[in-house]
């Protein structure tokens, strides 16, 4: 903003009608959807006024039924008792105040601001004051399948990029008084709505304060994406590791509140955060509390080994073929070797032209089309695959590899930590590859002792496991039944969730 | 940054200090010493261990704020107390080195004859650098995940060995009599020592005061435990004489243990599971030394984490670049330099500080008769 605009953004409304609407106009200049609307109003005397609205943030009925119409019937209904023009601008002010939509502003920077976000403006000649009238109205994604987070039984909606929308969805399924809804902007320019989710008795007040005073840090132009913001206020800015959960699903969000956890959703987009997060969280799906417990815990298992093929498989393979075969029992090593007669390259090139290849394969889907995403993806898997081996390019042990390894992958429910996970591979690949079992260790070990080392809001990023929670472990890497799932994590405030109904009978049955 | 950790990690962290190479290398010298009482000289050292530990416990308790370099800057004074934190530099210098030897050994011997040993030097000690640099709390933390895969080390030797164990190889006892014996324990009391000196070093850092003996003691006697299982199973299963042919012991064990056809060889599973262990060795023995000397010198520790460590990878490569010169250091050098230091030093220390806590009190004693 030049110093020109800036002093007009920060002058206060005047009683001159034509010099407010010059100010305005002037501050938005060359907009075609700034739309301005004059009116008179004839009482006692004659008064102009100018309605100004965004065409397409405004709702246009709103504005004619909540805003004109009053002000031209009173107009038509008045009688002309012969009074001062400041009882005129008076009854104006009334007529405008009533509405319990309307708010009162005094700066030209106020009023636009509250313009840009979908309200209409109201100058009128002879106030010193504006009005802005809650005219908010555009048109918005209906809650839908979740894109990213599908799960086979749960709920089927999702958060939008509305905002409004989202925290309803939250209101929806927590009914409680203690939920708390605080909404902040953020973004010199895009003035982004944030709004941080928790409930008052439940959650940990040093988190949310930490969460509050972190957002109000922020110093950017625009927030487009709730991955800004996560990007500003993560604790861990130089890692690949997450360390703030991302959710499209409401449930997500509320069963996080529920558990003491801060939820910050973030306008025009329907990724929210949730703080603090566990490395595990990424691990855990919807479905694991909706199933039975049984099933609920073993598909946790199942991903924790997703977790191991994905990240070590190539490595292991490429390290155990390269410099340890004397380690794979001898029937399996002749297969191997007989696979690998023909390949050209060293077995740590064919792994990472493979990967590659997959990875291209990945994000080629992901970008086209649905239809030819789907396309894509057949076509580079199973005839490329094919064409690959039979040309003699890669061994078909290594096909077996790539895909196990990829569909490992896509076993992980988190898509951010599923590319952790991609990601990290490959460093470990390289290692392996160059120095065999040293390496691997090595980079392993780098990446505990940084993940170790990293935190959530205070939370320790490995915890429950380590440092190792006994009271967390209900709902970490096992699922206990409902009836048992009765304590909050640790850094929760209230840290009971619910009575034990065992416990509650065994202590009937001693009083009794 | 002074930072409190708990006694959960302390335990952790004095396991992981005793094992790694308690199980193999120690367990060979042993072997070649005493034979079959290999594994009873490991039993007694756990009792030394023990000793050790509460003299050292007892020492830094007379200050809880104050660890070894500067409990012997306050009893003997700033210039011999200075002196004697070289000595622990010293020390720390020669376990580095000791533990990388094993690393090294475990390593090279088995999975990549064919890479220089400076490779292996230096990317343990940068590991053992980013370790560092992250804090001993991280580290702690890692030595928990160490105790677990230990656990599930021993866990599996069992398994893979259990039909080949005869009990009858582990007698008779004291065949080379008790004294011989004894003598032999003081290499497995080497790796009991680290443990003893590293708690030194560290227990400023560790909350609750009135349970460090409780804790330290209980993380010897499970680490011993943990040690305890492999010269067993080394004398049941291989065979004294032929624990003794080989540097590391606890790798022909492992290879000598399977399960099925699949799992037929142990090697890798025995390094991806101990190397973590090693690891946190390594760290926190780079940890103690860096410091050592600050406190020797008063220095800001984070200026000499590069320089130490590149003195002690130095010093460590020099001597594990040779098989015969790290026999030398391993079972004739480092065994009495490291008990000096761990136990005669450490014990001086107390009855000095002791003995001043004594005369302080009669003086005041005596003022107090005197007003």
């Amino acid at each position: 903003m030049d110093t020109l605009t800036a002093m007009r953004y920060q002058t206060a409304i005047s009683s001159v009608l034509a010099y407010n609407v010059f100010l305005i106009k002037e501050i938005l200049v060359d907009n075609s959807d700034l739309i301005e609307r004059p009116f008179t109003v004839t009482l006692d005397h004659e008064l102009d006024g100018v309605i100004f609205y965004i065409d397409g943030l405004s709702n246009n009925q709103l504005i004619s039924q909540a805003l004109l119409d009053p002000l031209i019937h009173k107009s038509l209904e008045q009688e002309l008792l012969g009074g001062s023009r400041q009882q005129s601008i008076g009854t104006i002010e009334k007529i405008l105040v009533t509405n319990p939509e309307v708010k009162i502003v005094k700066t030209v920077g106020e009023a636009i601001d509250n313009l840009l976000t979908g309200e209409s403006i109201v100058v009128v000649e002879g106030l010193s004051k504006a009005f802005t009238m809650g005219t908010k109205g555009w048109e918005a994604r209906m809650p839908s399948e979740p894109a990213t987070e599908l799960v086979v039984r749960g709920p089927r909606d999702s958060f939008t990029e509305n905002m409004r929308t989202n925290t309803s969805l939250l209101r929806r399924r927590i009914k409680d008084p203690m939920l708390r809804l605080k909404t902040q902007k953020i973004g010199t320019r895009t003035k982004t709505a944030v709004t941080i989710a928790y409930l008052e008795d439940v959650a940990n007040q040093r988190i949310v304060m930490d969460v509050q005073e972190r957002l109000q840090s922020i110093k950017i132009d625009a927030v487009l994406e709730s991955g800004y913001l996560e990007e500003m206020i993560t604790d861990a800015r130089h890692s690949p590791f997450v360390t703030m959960k991302t959710t499209e699903r409401p449930d997500a969000a509320a069963a996080a509140i529920l558990e003491g956890r801060v939820v910050i959703i973030s306008d025009n987009t329907p990724f929210s955060l949730i703080v603090p997060s566990y490395f595990w969280d990424g691990f855990m799906a919807s479905d694991d509390y909706y199933a039975s417990y049984f099933l609920g815990t073993f598909s946790r298992i199942i991903r924790l080994i997703a977790l191991v093929i994905s990240l070590t498989l190539p490595s292991l393979y490429v390290l155990l073929v390269s410099f340890h075969q004397e380690m794979i029992p001898t029937q399996l090593a002749l297969s191997m070797a007989a696979g690998r007669e023909s390949v050209p390259f060293p077995v740590l090139v064919e792994v990472l032209l493979m990967e590659i290849a997959f990875e291209l394969m990945r994000e080629a889907g992901l970008r086209m089309p649905r239809p030819v995403g789907q396309a894509v993806s057949i076509v580079g898997s199973l005839i490329i695959g094919q064409a690959a081996v039979q040309a003699g390019l890669v061994s078909p042990i290594m096909v077996i590899i790539i895909a196990v390894t990829g569909i490992a992958s896509f076993a992980i429910p988190s898509y951010a930590t599923s590319f952790t996970i991609r990601f990290l591979r490959f460093p470990l690949l390289l290692a392996s590859g160059m120095l065999g079992l040293l390496g691997f260790t090595a980079v392993l070990y780098v990446l505990t002792v940084h993940a170790l080392s990293l935190q959530s809001f205070g939370e320790p990023y490995v915890a429950p496991i380590i440092p190792f929670r006994p009271s967390e472990q209900k709902d970490s890497l096992l699922r206990v039944p409902w009836w048992k799932m009765n304590t909050r994590p640790t850094f929760a405030k209230e840290k009971t969730r619910q009575p034990d109904p065992l416990d509650e009978q065994r202590k009937g049955q001693k009083s009794g | 940054m002074v930072t409190e950790m708990t006694t959960p990690i302390l335990i952790a962290l004095i396991i992981n200090l005793i094992y790694a190479k308690a199980i193999g290398l120690t367990e060979g010298i042993a072997a070649r010493e005493v034979g079959n009482d290999f594994w009873m000289a490991t039993l007694m050292a756990i009792l030394q261990g023990a000793v050790m530990m509460v003299i050292t416990v007892l020492l830094i308790k007379q200050n809880a704020k104050e660890d070894l370099v500067q409990r012997a800057k306050s009893i003997v004074g700033p210039i011999l107390g200075g002196l004697i934190g070289l000595l622990f530099v010293l020390y720390f210098a020669g376990a580095y080195a000791v533990v990388m030897i094993t690393f090294v050994d475990h390593l090279r011997d088995y999975f990549l004859p064919e890479l220089p040993t400076i490779v292996f030097v230096i990317v343990a000690s940068l590991v053992a650098l980013y370790a560092m640099q992250k804090g001993i709390v991280v580290t702690g933390r890692i030595a928990v995940v160490g105790v677990f895969s230990i656990i599930l080390l021993n866990i599996l030797l069992m398994i893979g060995t259990i039909e080949d164990f005869n009990i009858e190889r582990l007698f008779p006892v004291f065949r080379t009599g008790i004294m011989a014996t004894f003598l032999a324990s003081r290499h497995a009391d080497t790796d009991f020592a680290m443990a003893s000196m590293m708690t030194g070093m560290i227990l400023p850092y560790i909350a609750q005061k009135d349970k460090w003996i409780k804790a330290t003691l209980t993380g010897v006697f499970y680490g011993g435990v943990l040690v305890m299982l492999w010269p067993i199973l080394e004398c049941g299963v291989l065979t004294a004489p032929e624990t003794g042919h080989y540097i590391v012991a606890c790798m022909q064990m492992a290879r000598s243990a399977e399960i099925g056809w699949f799992v037929h060889r142990y090697e890798m599973i025995m390094v991806a599971f101990f190397a973590i262990s090693l690891l946190v060795q390594l760290m926190m023995l780079l940890y103690c030394g860096v410091e050592a000397i600050a406190h020797t010198f008063t220095q800001k520790s984070s200026r000499l984490w590069l320089p130490i460590t590149a003195l002690f990878s130095m010093t460590s490569y020099l001597i594990v670049i040779d098989h015969r010169r790290t026999m030398q250091f391993l079972s004739v050098i480092w065994p009495p330099f490291s008990l000096a230091i761990a136990f005669l030093v450490i014990a001086l220390l107390l009855v000095i500080g002791y003995v001043q806590k004594f005369i302080k009190q009669r003086q005041r004693f005596a003022s107090m008769k005197k007003s």
